[in-house]
């Protein structure tokens, strides 16, 4: 018996009977179907978080002010961290950029158009921290953080918003009554993890601080940026930050520490641990479906040997031997699995970069292990669910079989 | 020259009954059948002549005795072994055809061809000279369904015949089909016999069918009553019965 006489043999038996066939497949389609799918939905939370964090660098730490604390007592509201620091952490050999930060919302206002958004005060590395790119103009320079200029560098939406010119370069708006040159205009970005970054403000920290806020603590801010070399350790230089900012801040032994180190390249980690966690539990909720499905085969072949123990009989009689009957009622199964699992496939993967592209026009990744996966599961649902019927068929006594009504 | 075909010696057969116990269904039998006999084995229902006919099939084994099909002693083969003796030695005919419904005829035709491991061009070549042979030559793609019954049996013939067996085992051919369509067949197995030597053996319990063959066979309650030439009438059949009547 030939791999083609099987195959037509599994094939006319299949076909015999459509509508059964047909309903048995579909527990497979769909079963396929969801796994393709929710391995598509996985990946696609997967990648859009790290793109988010990738977009940050995972070469990137923050460090954010903690309250300051005596003695284990909360010493009010007071900031923590202060330009100054960000000046020593700079020191630091690792360190290739480096920007304090502090933010607020702000009412911006250019004619009679106003609109809220984010005002952010940093140094110019911010534009190196988060790689961010003008699309008019030019970003400020330190000159500028050091004499508290009034420049501004806008978002591409805030820009919208306010309706300024199509090159509002050169103009002024005015950020809570106090006017600003606006220098420079970013390129558009996209959402990220921390919120749109086409719809902020960018000012010199110092402007923030001593201008528009007019702070007793000029010097405290909330946020520390930085940017560490692509060959250093992440986890080294969170170290060294840590116990030059713990020094600085005369925290003792055991003092806890008044700020928090950020490393993206952990979070990236953690996130991405999170999210592996997540595709799989999605993946094992699609599974019962295809395990469902698996029964589903089973049951039919099973009904199956039963109908057709008579035609068992006269292939035994006409010398079928056992170990031939076996392989034709797993190759039926197997087909059967085949088959649903290629059009669940072919369904699972259209439905996810279609439903992707044309209605969340977003880029789902495609990844070539639901293929792997699918043909996989052809054979093993195929084989687990027909060997209890082959082995069941192929022991049947062939004057019995033949005799059976 | 004659060669043995079938030789049973002191055959028995027991089987295990359901309620317990177990039932003697043949005692001791033995005959021989030479190649190019046309052989009746008869007898009234219950005689044990479909155990014997499942025995000399090889679809079942004896108790005790010796079977051997063509010299071959297959009393002790394993079932994979009995399937390729079904397979290269035996051509069935049942009583109701036994075809796979959902095969056309040439399918059906070759299906020992099949599982004889022949190549699909030789299996289409030979199962279509036997749907010549039988008459069918132009049904090749019919369903079974779509056949009367006398057609069916023409083409469970030429099942039968499509791996050239050693021969032909007929059980009650003609059961399923009117006088004329069993006359019929009667008289094809007839033909093959006398024209193509095919030896032919034919389990049936009535003694008309009985006639087409040259020797009958009968069987009572497990016992070999008569074995000889084809009577002239059923009587001296049925006397035979006397000895083995309770």
């Amino acid at each position: 018996m030939t791999l083609g006489d099987i195959l037509k043999e599994s094939w006319l038996s299949i076909s015999g009977n459509k509508l059964r066939s047909f309903l048995t497949v579909l527990g497979i389609i769909i079963g396929v179907m969801a796994v393709v799918i929710m391995v598509a939905v996985g990946e696609t939370v997967q990648k859009s978080i790290t793109d988010q964090f990738s977009s940050l660098g995972t070469n990137t730490i923050v460090v954010r002010a903690g309250a300051a604390r005596s003695r284990g007592v909360r010493m009010g509201n007071r900031q923590t961290l202060t330009i100054t620091d960000a000046q020593q952490i700079r020191q630091l050999p690792d360190v290739s950029s480096i920007t304090p930060a502090q933010s607020s919302s702000v009412q911006a206002i250019y004619g009679n158009k106003n609109w809220s958004t984010m005002l952010l005060g940093t140094y110019p590395d911010y534009t190196a921290i988060q790689d961010i790119e003008m699309d008019m103009g030019s970003f400020f320079d330190m000159n500028a953080v050091k004499n508290a200029s009034t420049y501004a560098v806008i978002g591409p939406d805030t820009a919208r918003e306010l309706g300024l010119p199509d090159n509002p370069v050169g103009e002024t708006i005015r950020i809570q009554h106090m006017p600003f040159v606006v220098l420079g205009v970013m390129k558009a970005r996209g959402d990220s993890a921390f919120g749109s970054q086409d719809d902020m403000i960018i000012i010199p920290i110092t402007t923030l601080k001593k201008r528009l806020q007019g702070s007793k603590f000029p010097d405290a801010v909330t946020m520390i940026a930085l940017k560490i070399y692509q060959d250093a350790d992440n986890a080294v230089v969170t170290d060294q930050i840590s116990t030059l900012l713990r020094q600085r801040h005369r925290l003792k032994d055991d003092d806890e520490d008044d700020f928090q180190i950020t490393d993206m390249k952990q979070i990236m980690e953690t996130m991405d641990t999170v999210t592996g966690y997540l595709k799989l539990l999605l993946i094992a909720i699609a599974a019962v479906s295809l395990l469902v499905g698996s029964i589903g085969i089973m049951n039919m072949m099973l009904v199956s040997v039963v109908e057709r123990t008579r035609e068992i009989g006269v292939r035994k009689a006409v010398g079928a031997k056992e170990k031939v009957i076996i392989i034709q009622f797993l190759s039926e199964s197997v087909l059967i699995s085949f088959i649903g699992s290629m059009i669940g496939l072919i369904l699972g993967v259209g439905l996810s970069q279609g439903v992707g592209r044309f209605i969340l026009h977003y880029n789902v990744p495609f990844s070539i292990w639901p293929v792997v996966l699918s043909v996989s599961v052809a054979v093993i649902v195929g084989l687990a669910s027909g060997v209890m019927p082959a082995i069941k068929a192929a022991k049947l006594n062939p004057i019995d079989s033949l005799r059976y009504e | 020259m004659k060669q043995e075909i079938v030789a049973l010696k002191k055959v028995s057969k027991i089987f295990p009954l359901e309620i317990g116990g177990e039932q003697q269904v043949l005692f001791d039998i033995s005959f021989t059948i030479n190649s190019g006999e046309f052989v009746a084995i008869m007898g009234p229902s219950g005689s044990g002549k479909s155990t014997c006919m499942n025995i000399i099939g090889a679809l079942d084994t004896a108790n005790s005795g010796i079977y051997e099909l063509y010299g071959k002693d297959i009393t002790t083969m394993t079932d994979d072994e009995l399937a390729v003796v079904r397979n290269e030695y035996i051509g069935f005919v049942f009583q109701n055809f036994n075809l796979l419904s959902k095969r056309n005829i040439l399918d059906n035709v070759m299906l020992p061809l099949m599982y004889r491991g022949i190549s699909v061009d030789d299996r289409n070549r030979r199962a279509r000279e036997m749907l010549d042979l039988v008459g069918l030559k132009n049904f090749e793609t019919y369903l079974p369904t779509q056949l009367s019954g006398g057609m069916k049996q023409r083409v469970a013939i030429a099942r039968a015949l499509s791996g050239n067996p050693k021969l032909i085992l007929a059980d009650e051919p003609t059961g399923s089909l009117d006088s004329k369509m069993g006359n019929e067949i009667l008289r094809f197995f007839e033909k093959l016999n006398k024209d193509m030597g095919i030896t032919i053996i034919m389990i049936t319990h009535e003694f008309e069918i009985a006639r087409y063959a040259r020797r009958v066979i009968h069987i009572y309650d497990g016992h070999i009553t008569f074995d000889g030439p084809v009577p002239k009438d059923e009587t001296t059949l049925l006397k035979s019965e006397h000895k083995y009547k309770k």
